[in-house]
């Protein structure tokens, strides 16, 4: 074998047979055969090797190449190239994993002597390659029975870890689709009790006009927890957050002013973060009531299944307030982290792709 | 309530009109017949509608496009910067058009901006910076580029990133800081894990992927119980409860703690059998002692051997470099009945914080090796056999790491 390959030539990128260039013809397509790592150009390989089976026409190669054999190259340095083949191929015969050794010691020699052999092949003179060539293939009669077992259980684990990876894309997905569905139940069923409570109201029926009422009875009395609660909480006109507070429904936050950007903390760790207001914003005085809360209190689905009615009296509070839209003025002046002009051009980029019905989701 | 959060109150007088893409077809409407109801919008919207796809365009030519990061399942990820100052980098999350959607718009990339939006503004969520269409209608998510990996690989990476009790305090509080803003803003997150978990330049731990969030339920509405990847799902979803609380992503919480303790996830059942097995094995078989109603889940069904629930004791074993306070929290987080299962807040209020050692200051945090990322790449292609796309992660890379894989 030829000392292969000549990257410049390549580089070049001049066909070595019929000497067009890649600057006159940049269409042109360059293939060598991995018998010698020797390119050309597509034209010559089929123009030479369409007959049978012929010699490489570089001057000094003798090795004897078919056109089956040529390939265009996945690296654009044909040394590169080479090297991935031979340790594509080296690997394919030391196969041998952890498990086969005794202890570590002997698993970390054996790919040392692996990687000095490869080096060899790659980059050894004639002589040393000859050499390496003939222990691989030693090495590869001697041990085919492992070798085979080997590549048998590389193939099983690859399969078994694909199989359980298309599993649990699968079940990503189904994931993802059950949350559509669930989102798409709850707007119809919103819808339906929309309607009922209209028809309730049309035929004067007192069970659900009672909804309302209290509706507005847990506004009055959020509206004045929360002014009860700025008054008497003076920190949070000054912990305000880094970037900002979400929008419309976050009214604790609203109107705060920026934090000063990190004076590092040096005082103690607060694990809130700086962010603790909230407990004094909703004081839940026992005995809230809502025809939601006293149907389900004592179902065994919510009771087993987790679901908290404080927290979904909490939010009704919250949504209350929201509803109310207090302090809507502040926010307009002071702004949050995400200003007027950032909002309304990012709901036009959704407005642009989305029916603004979609964003309604649960 | 009448405004949803993303068209928001300042933007009322842009709002769109329902109607919008002509594909959607049969939008429910009123009593109109349907073209005098389009004649009707065409001349209410006209105006609106450029002055729209102007600002979209204003929006989208704010940014530019630079390389692939990354492919999920629903989205490809690029890097980009800003038009006026290259040196802010956002990262662009391209939802791929799906076909089974009318519009090509999946509902869950509306989700993802949808609470993305609504979360803005805390440290630990990681920020939506716009959002812009872009030709054929695909949605682009302008995010916070988040260079350092995720929490996964940090605690992988076992070779190359050594890390202690002090590191796992500071990223567990941005953890539960994120978490605890969700369910103060009642938002469930519903995939909690520690690829879900990225890391910003300066070390903060952000709260990523909202695909499968949504607001807390009223009474009465069910919720799907198929949500949460299996070894962080708690077992009153693997039980099929639909009615549930923020109890739920606490379970993960507490998952990803042991997680980063030990450095191999702490219950990988390979099917949800195996799954409610092992959290019968390693916390305890829930009854109806220590769970009051759990028989009553439709899918409740267990081993039949009992093993009462474990003590203190048993944690410190395996979990005991977090130090007595650490597996304290840590037992809390991980109590079968939801009710009685520690809430965000409460987390936040344990004692675990002030004691000993202090959090590492976040600046200061192990980060990954140069090179993780690579290296993690080839095990795992090692592992499961695969060939990464040619534009995945550069491809001289994945293929010089593959020479054991035929081509
Ligand atoms: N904000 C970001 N900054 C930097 N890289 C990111 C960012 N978001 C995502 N990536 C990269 O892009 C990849 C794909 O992200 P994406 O969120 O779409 O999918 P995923 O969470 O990996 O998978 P799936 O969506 O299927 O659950 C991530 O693995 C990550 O490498
Ligand atoms: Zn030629
Ligand atoms: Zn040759």
């Amino acid at each position: 074998m030829a000392r292969p390959l000549d990257p410049l030539g390549f580089e070049d990128e001049m066909c070595p047979v019929c000497k067009s260039r890649k600057y006159l013809n940049p269409d042109i397509v360059f293939v060598f055969n991995p018998e010698c790592y020797h390119s050309m150009c597509l034209n010559c390989a089929n123009r030479l090797f369409n007959d049978g089976p012929n010699q490489c026409p570089h001057a000094g190669c003798n090795k004897t190449l078919r056109r089956k054999g040529f390939r265009s190259a996945f690296f654009g340095d044909l040394a590169v190239e080479r090297e991935v083949d031979i340790r594509r191929r080296v690997a394919a015969v030391f196969n041998q994993v952890e498990d086969d050794f005794e202890t570590l010691q002997d698993y970390n020699n054996y790919l040392q002597m692996v990687e000095d052999l490869t080096f060899e092949l790659v980059n050894g003179t004639d002589e040393r390659r000859r050499q390496a060539e003939a222990q691989l293939q030693a090495w590869e009669a001697e041990h085919r029975a492992d070798i085979e077992r080997n590549k048998k259980a590389g193939r099983e684990a690859d399969e078994i870890s694909r199989v359980r990876l298309a599993a649990e894309r699968d079940a990503v997905r189904q994931r993802r689709i059950e949350a559509i569905k669930e989102a798409e139940a709850e707007k119809r069923e919103r819808v339906r009790s929309r309607e009922m409570e209209l028809d309730n109201l049309a035929k004067g029926t007192t069970a659900m006009t009672a909804e309302p009422a209290t509706k507005v009875q847990l506004k009055r009395r959020g509206q004045v927890n929360r002014v009860a609660e700025t008054a008497s909480n003076p920190a949070i006109a000054t912990t305000g957050m880094g970037t900002g507070a979400s929008e419309v429904e976050r009214l604790s936050i609203r109107g705060l002013k920026e934090k000063p950007k990190a004076p590092a903390p040096q005082g103690p760790y607060d694990p809130f973060g700086g962010m603790d207001f909230a407990p004094s914003r909703y004081k839940l005085h026992g005995g809230l009531s809502h025809p939601l809360m006293e149907k389900y209190r004592l179902d065994r689905q919510h009771v087993a299944g987790g679901y908290s009615f404080d927290d979904f009296a909490a939010r009704a509070l919250y949504e209350a307030f929201a509803g109310l839209g207090v302090f809507v003025e502040d926010e307009k002046e002071v702004g949050s982290g995400i200003g007027l002009s950032q909002e309304t051009s990012m709901a036009a980029g959704i407005a642009a792709v989305v029916d603004a019905d979609k964003m309604d989701l649960d | 309530m009448a405004n949803s959060p993303l068209v928001a109150r300042p933007t009322d007088a842009l709002q769109p009109p329902k109607s919008l893409p002509p594909s959607s077809g049969g939008t429910p409407s009123g009593g109109l017949p349907r073209s005098a109801r389009g004649q009707q919008i065409a001349a209410l919207a006209r105006p609106t509608m450029d002055l729209m796809e102007q600002m979209n365009e204003d929006e989208k030519n704010k940014y530019i496009k630079g390389k692939k990061l990354g492919e999920g399942t629903y989205a490809n990820v690029y890097l980009g910067h800003s038009r006026l100052d290259s040196s802010t980098q956002v990262a662009i999350k391209k939802i791929k058009v799906q076909k089974e959607y009318q519009d090509g718009i999946a509902p869950d990339a509306i989700r993802e901006m949808k609470y993305l939006q609504k979360l803005r503004g805390h440290a630990n969520i990681i920020i939506l910076h716009s959002v812009f269409s872009s030709k054929d209608q695909n949605l682009n998510l302008v995010l916070e580029y988040l260079p350092l990996g995720d929490l996964e690989m940090l605690i992988r990476d076992v070779d190359h990133v050594r890390y202690g009790a002090a590191d796992i305090k500071a990223w567990m509080g941005m953890l539960t800081r994120a978490i605890w803003w969700c369910h103060d803003n009642y938002v469930l997150h519903r995939d909690i894990k520690p690829n879900n978990l990225l890391i910003a330049a300066d070390g903060e731990v952000k709260l990523a992927d909202f695909g499968l969030a949504r607001s807390f339920a009223d009474p009465g509405v069910r919720m799907t119980a198929n949500v949460i990847t299996r070894w962080y799902r708690p077992p009153e979803l693997l039980f099929g409860a639909r009615h549930y609380s923020g109890a739920v992503d606490i379970w993960s919480v507490g998952l990803v703690f042991a997680e980063l303790i030990i450095r191999a996830p702490y219950l990988p059942g390979n099917s949800e059998v195996e799954q409610i097995a092992l959290i019968c094995r390693e916390i305890g078989t829930p009854t109806e002692e220590n769970w009051p109603g759990v028989t009553q889940l439709k899918e409740y069904t267990v081993p039949s051997d009992v093993v009462p629930v474990a003590g203190k004791d048993k944690y410190m074993g395996r979990f005991g470099a977090v130090g007595s306070d650490g597996v304290d929290l840590l037992t809390k987080t991980l109590v079968l009945d939801p009710r009685r299962r520690i809430t965000a807040r409460e987390m936040l209020e344990h004692r675990w914080w002030k004691a000993d050692p202090k959090p590492t200051p976040k600046h200061d945090l192990p980060k990954k090796t140069a090179g993780a990322e690579e290296k993690l790449a080839a095990d795992l292609k090692r592992r499961n056999g695969m060939v990464e796309d040619d534009d995945v992660r550069g491809s001289k890379v994945a293929r010089k790491l593959d020479f054991g894989t035929a081509r």
